[in-house]
C-alpha cells in the first residue's frame, strides 16, 4: 500500500494551518480522526519493519516539554545549553542502522502541528541566555519539506532570534527547497554523509552521496554555513580503503576551506536500543560486527578508537584539527 | 494461518461451505477447520467475541506457550448496522478504526496492504442499536457503523498479535431498522463478499508470511547438539545462536564445523564455559 496512504488525525489539531496544508497536500488519503496520537503510536506488538513498507501520517498536538537535554552520545560542538526539539517524529529514510528503529515502537511519521509553540518554548529557553539546538534528530526536516516546511519555519524562526544557534541535520539532496531563504547566521546546515558504496548499501531511500554533495557545494556557494557529519562509520570489507577515497570524493567536490566545521562518530548505539533493533534486523550485517558496551550503556565497536583515529587522522588532511569534532 | 471469527453460524456458513471447512470436536464452541484456516463462531457481544478470540489464538496456536508467531491473522467477519445510507445494504467495510462504546476507548488495525473495500469506523455496542435510540438522542454515534463483537475481538487479538495481523471486515446488512432477524438475508449478505474476501485473505498472508530465519535447520539442530553436550546455561545458549547469526550476516558463509563440539562430554562446568568461549570468539572473529 503506498506511503500515507491513511492519515491519523488528533482532533485538536485539526484546525491547525499545518493540519490543513497536509491534508491538502494529501488529499486522497484516509483520514482518521483520533483523540491522542499515542493511541496509534504506541500501540503495543507493532511490526516497524512491515509499517516501514507502508508508512502512516499522523498529525498531533504535542504537549510540554517541547525542549530536552542534548544526549551524550551526540556531538555538542563546544557551545553551552545542548538542547534538541523533535517536530516531527521519524524519518521517510529506511537506514539500516537508525536508532529510531529502537527508539519508537511505530515507524508512522508524527508531525506536531503547533509549531508556534516550539518556538514559545524556545524564546523561554532565550530569556535566560544563549542556545544550541538540533530540531532534526529524531527525524529529517530537510527531507520532509515537500510535506510540511518545517526546515524553512525553523531556518525562518531562528534568523530573527539572537542567542540561538541551530543545527538542520539531513540526509537530503532537497537543498532546492530551502534556496530561496537567505542564509542565515544562527543556522548551520549539517549534512551526513557516508562512502557511496556505504550509502547505497545501509542508507535505503536516501539519496547518494553525489546527490548530497551536490546539494552542499549549492549551499556553500549560497553562502550558508555548512557542517559534515561522518556519522556512522560503518564497518565493511576493506573499510580504510573504501573511507580513505571517499574522503577523497568529498573534498575534490566540497571546497574544504569554506566548510564550517566537521565531526566524527563511530557507530554506536543506547545497549537496549541495540539490542531491541539487532532482534528486528535479520536482513543487514550492521549488528552483527564484535562490540563493547562502554560506560553510560553505549554500545560501539570493539576496535571503535582505531576506526576515528584512522578517520581523523585523513580528515585533517583537509580540515584544520580545530574545525573537527569527536 | 488465517483464523476467522464470526458470531453467527449464519454469518459462519457461507465461509465454511466457500472453503470446505470441517465441523471439529471443540467442546466449547463451534469451530471449523481446513487447509490453512480455522473459524470459530463466538455468539453475540464483544464478551462472547473476547473469549472466543482468546480461546483460539492462546489455544489452538499455541501462542500461549511461544510468546508470538506472525505467520498468522485473524479476521473478524459479520454483518453490521450503519447509522447512514452513504453505503448500499450488502457494502463490506474494512474498519479502520474501532470505539467501544461503553468504555470510550479506540483501536486501529494496521492497514498495510492493497485492499478492495471502502473503509470506515465501527462502534461496539452491548446492546442492539436501533434507529429510534439515535433519532430520540438515547445514542449519538461516533462512527459509520455500529456492531456488537468487535471491540472485544480486537482487544483479545491484540493482546497475542500486531496490529496488521487484525482485522475487522463488517457488511451492511440493515440502516438499525431491523424488525424481525431474518437468517439467510444474513448469510446473503456474507456470500456476496466471498470473491472480495478471497483476494483479501491472500493479501493478508502474504504480509504476515513468517520471515526465514537466517540460521538453516541444519544448522539450528547442530546449536542445539552443541548447548547439550556444553550444558550450556540458557544466558550463554542464547549468546551462542546470536553469535551463530551475526556470524552469518557478516560472513555470509555457512556456519564453521562444530561438530568438536558436540561430541564434548562436560563433567566440570568451567569446561563448558571454556569450550563455550572457544566457540563464541570462532563465531565472533573468524
Amino acid at each position: 500500500m503506498s506511503k500515507f496512504s491513511h492519515i491519523y488525525i488528533e482532533e485538536r489539531a485539526t484546525n491547525y494551518p499545518v493540519a490543513q496544508q497536509v491534508l491538502k497536500r494529501f488529499s486522497d488519503s484516509k483520514r482518521v480522526i483520533i483523540r491522542h496520537y499515542k493511541d496509534v503510536f504506541n500501540r503495543p506488538h507493532q511490526d516497524f519493519r512491515r509499517q516501514k513498507a507502508s508508512t502512516k501520517l499522523i498529525l498531533a498536538v504535542k504537549p510540554e516539554p517541547f525542549l530536552y537535554p542534548g544526549p551524550e552520545v551526540c556531538e555538542s560542538f563546544g557551545n553551552q545549553n545542548f538542547y534538541y526539539t523533535s517536530p516531527i517524529l521519524n524519518c521517510i529514510y529506511d537506514c539500516h542502522y537508525c536508532y529510531l528503529q529502537g527508539l519508537y515502537p511505530s515507524a508512522n511519521i508524527v508531525i506536531f502541528v503547533n509549531i508556534e509553540d516550539f518556538f514559545g518554548a524556545v524564546d523561554r529557553q532565550l530569556e535566560g541566555g544563549t542556545l544550541y539546538l538540533c530540531p532534526s534528530y529524531d527525524t529529517d526536516l530537510l527531507a520532509l519539506e515537500g510535506i510540511v516546511p518545517y526546515a524553512s519555519r525553523w531556518i525562518e524562526f531562528a534568523g530573527t532570534r539572537q542567542g540561538l544557534r541551530m543545527e538542520l541535520r539531513t540526509k537530503s539532496a532537497n537543498y532546492g527547497a530551502i534556496a530561496h531563504l537567505k542564509p542565515v547566521e544562527q543556522v548551520i546546515l549539517a549534512w551526513s554523509l557516508s562512502p557511496g558504496e556505504v550509502a547505497q548499501r545501509y542508507e535505503r531511500l536516501a539519496p547518494t552521496l553525489k546527490a548530497r554533495l551536490s546539494a552542499i557545494k549549492a549551499a556553500l556557494q549560497d553562502g550558508w554555513q555548512v557542517r559534515l557529519c561522518f556519522e556512522p562509520l560503518l564497518k565493511v570489507d576493506n573499510w580504510q580503503q573504501i573511507y580513505g577515497k571517499f574522503l577523497d570524493e568529498v573534498f575534490s567536490i566540497v571546497p574544504a576551506e569554506r566548510v564550517f566545521d566537521a565531526n566524527i562518530g563511530v557507530f554506536r548505539m543506547n545497549k537496549e536500543q541495540f539490542k531491541r533493533i539487532s532482534r528486528l534486523r535479520s536482513d543487514t550485517d550492521v549488528f552483527a560486527f564484535p562490540t563493547v558496551c562502554r560506560e553510560g550503556g553505549v554500545v560501539t565497536y570493539e576496535d571503535e578508537e582505531e576506526m576515528r583515529e584512522f578517520f581523523y587522522r585523513h580528515l585533517s588532511r583537509y580540515l584544520p584539527q580545530e574545525r573537527i569534532y569527536g | 494461518m488465517i483464523y476467522i471469527v464470526t458470531a453467527l453460524p449464519c454469518e459462519a456458513s457461507p465461509i465454511v461451505r466457500k472453503y470446505g471447512l470441517k465441523r471439529d470436536s471443540c467442546r466449547h464452541f463451534p469451530l471449523y477447520r481446513g487447509d490453512g484456516m480455522c473459524l470459530i463462531v463466538s455468539g453475540v457481544g464483544k464478551m462472547s467475541a473476547a473469549i472466543a478470540t482468546a480461546y483460539l489464538l492462546a489455544y489452538d496456536t499455541g501462542l500461549g506457550q511461544t510468546g508470538g508467531e506472525k505467520g498468522l491473522a485473524i479476521i473478524n467477519i459479520g454483518v453490521c448496522g450503519a447509522f447512514h445510507q452513504r453505503y448500499p445494504i450488502g457494502t463490506p467495510l474494512l474498519v479502520n478504526k474501532v470505539i467501544d462504546h461503553e468504555t470510550g476507548n479506540q483501536y486501529f488495525p494496521d492497514i498495510l496492504i492493497e485492499h478492495p473495500f471502502e473503509e470506515g469506523s465501527l462502534e461496539t455496542y452491548n446492546h442492539v442499536v436501533r434507529q429510534e435510540d439515535v433519532l430520540s438522542g438515547r445514542v449519538e454515534p461516533q462512527a459509520d457503523l455500529a456492531d456488537m463483537e468487535a471491540s472485544g475481538f480486537f482487544q483479545a487479538a491484540s493482546r497475542f498479535l500486531s496490529p496488521h495481523q487484525i482485522y475487522i471486515i463488517k457488511v451492511i446488512g440493515d440502516y438499525l431498522d431491523v424488525v424481525d432477524f431474518d437468517r439467510q438475508r444474513v448469510a446473503h449478505c456474507i456470500s456476496g463478499i466471498m470473491g472480495l474476501l478471497d483476494g483479501f485473505i491472500k493479501g493478508v498472508e502474504g504480509l504476515c508470511r513468517v520471515e526465514g530465519d537466517v540460521l538453516t535447520p541444519d544448522e539450528r539442530q547442530q546449536l542445539e547438539k552443541v548447548k547439550k553436550s556444553l550444558r550450556l546455561t540458557v544466558t550463554q545458549s542464547h549468546q551462542l545462536m546470536d553469535a551463530a547469526r551475526r556470524y552469518k550476516l557478516r560472513t555470509g558463509r555457512q556456519l564453521p564445523d562444530l561438530t568438536e563440539f558436540t561430541q564434548t562430554q562436560i563433567k566440570v562446568k568451567a569446561e563448558g564455559k571454556k569450550a563455550f568461549e572457544r566457540i563464541r570468539r570462532l563465531l565472533l572473529y573468524e
